[in-house]
């Protein structure tokens, strides 16, 4: 399904999107986020600051609750994400990508009721980059295009003064459909314009990973590498590169405990960072992974290697928030390509 | 304007003579313009050493980690370590001698004053320059020169500088073995506290709202613990690794231990967190804004740390970083203290 749709009728589309939660990227404290829609919705925005990984998979996810009266056997209730379907506008197709990803972790490798309700429940609508939208941006080397439509439901491009909007999935039809007038048949012009419009956008130049397909090989060829150090050198340990990354997505498990008579509380999920310190710490006090280093080395890798042996596709999804948001200049691009030519 | 030429001279020279064993600086990184940090132990490296308006580090983090470092090899070096440092810099760098965590003589400080200049701020330069891209931004006098694509721009300093600049009191740095530039003490960009002035406005009702919204939004990537110097504990209140661990400690001891924070980024919690961090940086943050800097998702946290200063200031005439040999706010006692409570 292709349709055309002028710019000032993206607001009466969300509209008539009823039985659907919409989000779009708003601009609040200078930082760009999903927000509710709430008034008009102009998708001019470069990417969001935190990619849309929170809404199937949250900062924190209540698996249950759990109340204990001494004596009694502990009851349990479980937390089931719960609500109406929601839908996120202006989804860049390297976030899509991501999803994939996220996917291959809590749909197709396990189980995983939490993040499967959610996703199950959510659509994505994406937005093409006709120019690269951060000076760091680098899909195209890792597989992606700044036109893909991978991981999203609707992919829409700007053209102008309207949007060529192209369903990609069942759901996306779905979503479509719901549109009826609104959204009108394209002319020859119209996809003529789309496809010089995609043309352009690969062919705008970007930062680029000049060997991802021999990564795995030499990422694990260099596991002992001194540049490992050398290239984390000035890392100070925050959470920014993994919190912000569309793809990274380990995490904790703790109880957290409201009452003590009787016992009660909560199991919560919460995303954890391999770049913390004291992310693999061990209770004897031993740390296998003891320096910025090796914790480097750790994201890279399961990037680029680990995750490549797991699922046949990088991790990585060339967006470039690590990048520009790390606070004192590890640059992923810069480190895979340093390792890899050292490697040979 | 500072010639960066001077600098590098100079860690070249200390490094060629074996009177430092390293020189951490700023060097230019691989995305864009920007700096980076460094530390450099070759005499040939030192022509990678830059100076520019985008030196934003407060490297006396490095000297923190070097000791850390030491520590953990057990190692004791014979020579210091030397250090670029501006003048918010210097007076971190003071604090930590204050605090006994090197001695003056570890350290060899190059200072470098930043005249009528500071620091940039990233989004306020990309504002001004319409989409175009800097290519490189180096402050001259009362303006920043930068270059893009299209030619060199001039833009006023104050425009694109950052708050912690414009209401620097000392950007030039006192304490020093070596220092570059023109000593400013004393210029006045904005009047001290001016960015805390106008929160201080606000009615206490849409304080609190403020704070409840920001801390709402906190997603405890703990940069701004992680950039600032004086955050140097082993062990942290809001780690999980605080609970000392003995061969008989039980499973039900590790599960019961205290966590006076939990993990979860929901408001009670970040405004734990950001509210120890802030008591624990009474006297001892010397505003480089590093914290701020680094949110990513803007947070103003100067506030926090110079709401601290303030009350310092207006209580005891209190200035953090201001000597080595000085007292410290929270370790000392004046027989004419205005509070009574001491008495």
């Amino acid at each position: 399904m292709e349709k055309i749709l002028d710019k000032q009728r993206l607001d009466d589309w969300i509209a008539v999107l009823t039985d659907w939660d919409a989000f779009a990227p708003a601009v609040e404290d200078d930082v760009w986020a999903f927000r509710p829609v709430a008034g008009a919705v102009r998708l001019d925005h470069p990417n969001t600051k935190q990619p849309p990984k929170g809404f199937a998979f949250p900062q924190r996810e209540v698996f249950f609750t759990f109340e204990q009266i001494k004596g009694e056997a502990p009851r349990l209730t479980q937390k089931l994400p719960q609500g109406k379907r929601r839908v996120a506008f202006g989804v860049r197709p390297c976030d899509g990508r991501g999803t994939v990803r996220m996917d291959r972790v809590f749909a197709d490798h396990v189980d995983d009721p939490y993040y499967q309700t959610r996703r199950n429940n959510m659509a994505y609508v994406g937005l093409a980059c006709n120019k690269p939208v951060s000076s760091n941006c680098f899909c195209l080397s890792v597989g992606g295009s700044p036109v893909g439509s991978d991981g999203l439901d609707v992919l829409m491009t700007d053209l102008g003064e309207r949007y060529f909007v192209a369903a990609v999935t069942e759901t996306g039809k779905a979503l479509m459909t719901v549109a009826g007038d609104l959204l009108k048949k394209p002319e020859v012009a119209d996809r003529q314009r789309l496809k010089d419009l995609h043309a352009e956008a690969v062919a705008q130049p970007q930062r680029a990973i000049h060997d991802a397909d021999g990564a795995p090989a030499k990422l694990k060829a260099s596991f002992k590498s001194p540049l490992w150090e050398e290239l984390a050198q000035a890392c100070i340990g925050c959470g920014i590169c993994t919190f912000l990354c569309p793809t990274c997505h380990c995490f904790d498990i703790n109880d957290e405990v409201t009452g003590a008579a009787p016992l009660k509380g909560s199991r919560v999920r919460t995303w954890d960072n391999c770049q913390f310190p004291d992310f693999t710490m061990h209770t004897s006090g031993h740390n296998p992974r003891p320096s910025v280093g090796a914790r480097l080395r750790q994201r890279v890798c399961h990037k680029f290697q680990y995750f490549f042996e797991n699922f046949g596709m990088h991790q990585c999804t060339g967006c470039g928030r690590c990048i520009s948001d790390c606070p004192v200049g590890i640059d992923i691009v810069h480190v895979v390509n340093k390792v890899t030519e050292h490697a040979g | 304007m500072i010639d960066v030429q001077s600098i590098r001279d100079a860690a070249r020279d200390l490094l060629t003579r074996g009177e430092v064993r390293a020189v951490i600086g700023y060097r230019r990184g691989s995305r864009g313009m920007l700096a980076e940090p460094v530390t450099i132990t070759d005499p040939e490296q030192a022509d990678e050493l830059v100076w520019d308006a985008t030196c934003f580090h407060n490297l006396a983090l490095y000297l923190v980690e070097d000791r850390k470092a030491l520590a953990h090899a057990q190692r004791t070096p014979t020579l210091p370590i030397a250090i670029i440092a501006k003048g918010c810099d210097a007076r971190a760098i003071v604090v930590l001698m204050q605090e006994h965590y090197f001695k003056r003589d570890e350290v060899y400080i190059i200072g470098v004053s930043c005249e009528g200049g500071g620091v940039l701020v990233e989004y306020k330069l990309a504002r001004l320059l319409n989409g175009a891209q800097a290519l490189s931004a180096v402050f001259d006098g009362d303006e920043l020169v930068v270059t893009t694509a299209a030619g060199e721009v001039r833009l006023p300093a104050s425009e694109v500088m950052a708050d912690r600049c414009l209401e620097c009191r000392e950007p030039f740095p006192k304490e020093h073995n070596v220092a570059f530039g023109e000593d400013k003490t004393g210029r006045q960009l904005a009047a001290p506290f001016t960015a805390l002035g106008r929160f201080e406005a606000l009615s206490a009702v849409d304080r609190w709202a403020f704070w409840r919204r920001q801390f709402e939004r906190c997603i405890r990537c703990f940069a701004c613990r992680s950039v600032c110097p004086m955050c140097y504990c082993d062990e942290c209140v809001v780690d999980s690794i605080t609970f000392p661990v003995a061969p008989d400690t039980t499973a039900e001891e590790k599960a019961n231990r205290i966590r006076w924070i939990e993990r979860s980024a929901v408001r009670s919690e970040n405004i734990t967190y950001h509210m120890t961090r802030a008591m624990h940086l009474a006297g001892r943050c010397i505003d480089c804004g590093e914290c701020e800097r680094v949110c990513p998702v803007n947070i103003p946290l100067r506030l926090l740390n110079n709401k601290m200063e303030l009350e310092a200031r207006e209580r005891f005439g209190y200035e953090p970083g201001a000597s080595i040999g000085g007292p410290s706010l929270v370790a000392s006692f004046r027989d004419d203290d205005p509070g009574q409570f001491i008495r």
